[in-house]
């Protein structure tokens, strides 16, 4: 088992700044399932941390309690030095939040879907830019459920965009996408952290996690079993000894479907 | 508020802009209201006349003698005061009014015949008062009984006038019953399925993931639904205006007021009623029979289509209590008699309290995920 506190990679910025995100000893039961058994972890500024694990494994009912979504049974967490389980709506104020199904009122356009959430975040919004910044600059009049999957992907971050966040939640953001659609969320994500947003992302694909963290969490069993830097983590088994018996290539498979069919998005 | 009043906006827009939603949730109605219409229950009742004697004499004792001893039961006879007579009149429950005069039958008199009749029966009106006049004539042309020696009965002219009766048709009694009739459904109907798609889809997770009070949304849906009961009630009360000349009280603004108003105090009932089933009945599944388990006694057994009093005694020891009953007898109270406030005190509390129990089962039974 690899150690669970921070390793040496850590860089001079996280060090010297307050984290936007302490969570200390989470506790959350269901029923006669322990589904977060203590969690700890500290997320700095301008990060974008990767919360893996399996399926049932806390990821979800971790971040739902980070987003004052659910109560947990004892520990505390705060965001941006706010106490969610204290002030919640606070909280959910000053976070942006993609769930894993994305679901918005049927009969309403984009842009009226947008400037009612601005609303509700007493901002106001403009619906353009922010679909602008999503690609969907040409679809305000079209209705969420005529978007096809990575579309409303990309709507539901246009959706908890509206507050300008200073942590963004997605959770699973890229699950059921074309790898086309995938590569255009990454760059959204990876816009999202040029533009100084702190993201905290729960996903299945360890390249997704390889290409976009600064640091993972792996969970299992309700209890995060690793939390380091993708290259920590694997720098630390390959020091174990462990090699992969699989002969590495230059380029994957992948690679190979994005040059012949192209980075353009097909969802239009 | 602000939030509020964007949430109220957004659902207006949700609703109205399903078409097809609104088209069938006014039509339904309509259509069972016209089709129990055109079943007119009141064609086939004879013609009512009620009769004031003034002059007490032979003559007037012998007509009304010929008018109560017709066999063909074309006219069914009722003699009075004229205080009483009036009423019965004014109230809807006589087509006409005959006062014979106190020189009716006097020789060498020409008397002055009142028929009053009323507006909203004329043909049955005009039958009765052709049925006196024959009798009349019969017994002043001596053609009519035993005549008395060699005495005749004068001559008399008749003055007719005319008089707006409150509406006792079948039609006066069903639109107001429909009225609450369609409350009800739009209420539980339009709110449960709604509130079990915004469910399934994820909506109200999403909204709790902003910083919203979860009532505020509620609020916004429930307040949608109800200017759609207004909007549906005047729909219904025009239709019936129009299609079956159905005249709504006096026709004052007080009456129209406190028509929307039963429709605002109904739909909150039946839309919490719809939001405790949307908690309790978790898929559409078992909504779909909860709903209509609900409804579909209540839309029979509460006076909507027809009185109360057709029902066994047993059964209306229960169904007086129904909430429906409350709503569709407060409607018919005030749309048909033109009631006040003061005189459907007891319907209100009967609503009210039925708010109350409803309330406090939603709030139990009400689930966002």
């Amino acid at each position: 088992m690899m150690d669970a506190t921070p390793g040496a990679s850590d860089n001079a910025r996280q060090e010297s700044s307050r984290p936007v995100i302490v969570a200390t000893d989470l506790r959350k039961r269901y029923d006669d399932i322990q589904a977060v058994d203590g969690v700890s972890f500290e997320v700095y500024p301008g990060e974008v941390f990767g919360m893996l694990g399996p399926n049932g494994a806390g990821k979800t009912t971790t971040v739902e309690m980070l987003e004052g979504m659910r109560d947990p049974d004892s520990g505390s967490a705060l965001i941006d030095g706010i106490d969610v389980t204290r002030e919640p709506m606070r909280v959910k104020k000053v976070i942006g939040v993609q769930l894993q199904a994305n679901a918005f009122f049927d009969r309403l356009t984009l842009s009226e879907l947008l400037k009612l959430f601005g609303t509700l975040y007493g901002h106001k919004v403009s619906p353009q830019e922010l679909l602008d910044r999503v690609d969907l600059s040409d679809r305000g009049k079209a209705q969420f459920n005529t978007l096809s999957g990575g579309q409303k992907q990309r709507f539901s971050i246009a959706a908890a965009l509206v507050n300008e966040p200073v942590v963004m939640f997605l959770d699973e953001p890229s699950t059921g996408l074309d790898p086309q659609a995938r590569r255009n969320m990454w760059d959204l994500i990876k816009g999202l952290q040029a533009d100084g947003t702190t993201v905290v992302l729960t996903t299945h694909y360890m390249e997704e996690a390889e290409e976009l963290c600064d640091r993972v969490a792996i969970v299992d069993s309700g209890r995060i079993v690793a939390l380091d830097t993708p290259l920590a983590l694997v720098d630390g088994l390959l020091e174990t000894g462990f090699r992969n018996e699989r002969p590495q290539r230059e380029a994957t498979l992948e690679d190979v479907f994005i040059s012949i069919t192209g980075r353009a998005l097909r969802d239009e | 508020m602000r939030v509020t009043l964007s949430l109220m906006v957004a659902s207006l827009k949700m609703y109205y802009r399903n078409r097809q939603a609104i088209f069938f949730s006014l039509f339904i109605p309509l259509l069972i209201m016209v089709i129990f219409g055109l079943l007119d229950f009141d064609r086939f009742s004879g013609a009512e006349v009620g009769i004031v004697d003034r002059a007490g004499n032979e003559a007037s004792a012998a007509v009304i003698e010929r008018l109560t001893d017709r066999e063909d039961e074309l006219l069914e006879v009722e003699v009075g005061s004229f205080d009483e007579e009036t009423a019965r009149l004014e109230e809807g429950r006589i087509d006409a009014l005959i006062v014979i005069p106190l020189e009716f039958g006097e020789e060498d008199v020409t008397s002055v015949v009142q028929a009053t009749s009323d507006e909203r029966s004329p043909q049955r009106a005009a039958l009765a008062i052709t049925l006196v006049v024959q009798a009349m004539s019969e017994a002043a042309s001596g053609r009519y009984g035993p005549p008395p020696d060699e005495t005749r009965a004068g001559g008399f002219s008749l003055e007719q006038s005319t008089l707006r009766g409150d509406d006792r048709s079948y039609t006066a009694f069903l639109v107001p019953g429909i009225v609450a009739m369609s409350i009800m459904q739009l209420g539980i109907f339009g709110v449960v399925f709604a509130l079990l798609q915004f469910r399934q889809q994820g909506v109200l997770r999403r909204l709790k993931a902003a910083p919203v009070n979860p009532a505020q949304f509620l609020f916004a849906q429930v307040s949608t639904r109800l200017s759609v009961s207004v909007l549906q009630t005047l729909v219904i009360l025009l239709a019936g205006i129009i299609l079956f000349d159905l005249a709504v009280g006096d026709g004052n603004l007080a009456t129209w007021a406190l028509v929307l108003v039963l429709a605002v105090f109904g739909g909150v009932l039946f839309v919490t009623m719809g939001l405790a089933i949307s908690g309790f009945a978790r898929t559409e599944e078992v909504a779909a029979p909860v709903t209509n388990l609900i409804s579909m006694p209540m839309m029979f057994l509460s006076g909507v289509f027809f009185p109360l009093d057709a029902l066994p005694g047993v059964l209306t020891a229960v169904t007086q209590f129904l909430p429906l009953t409350y709503l569709a007898d407060a409607m018919r109270a005030v749309v048909t008699d033109g009631a006040g406030v003061t005189d459907i005190w007891g319907e209100l509390a009967g609503l009210g309290a039925w708010t109350a129990v409803v309330f406090a089962a939603a709030t139990r039974l009400f689930r966002w995920e």
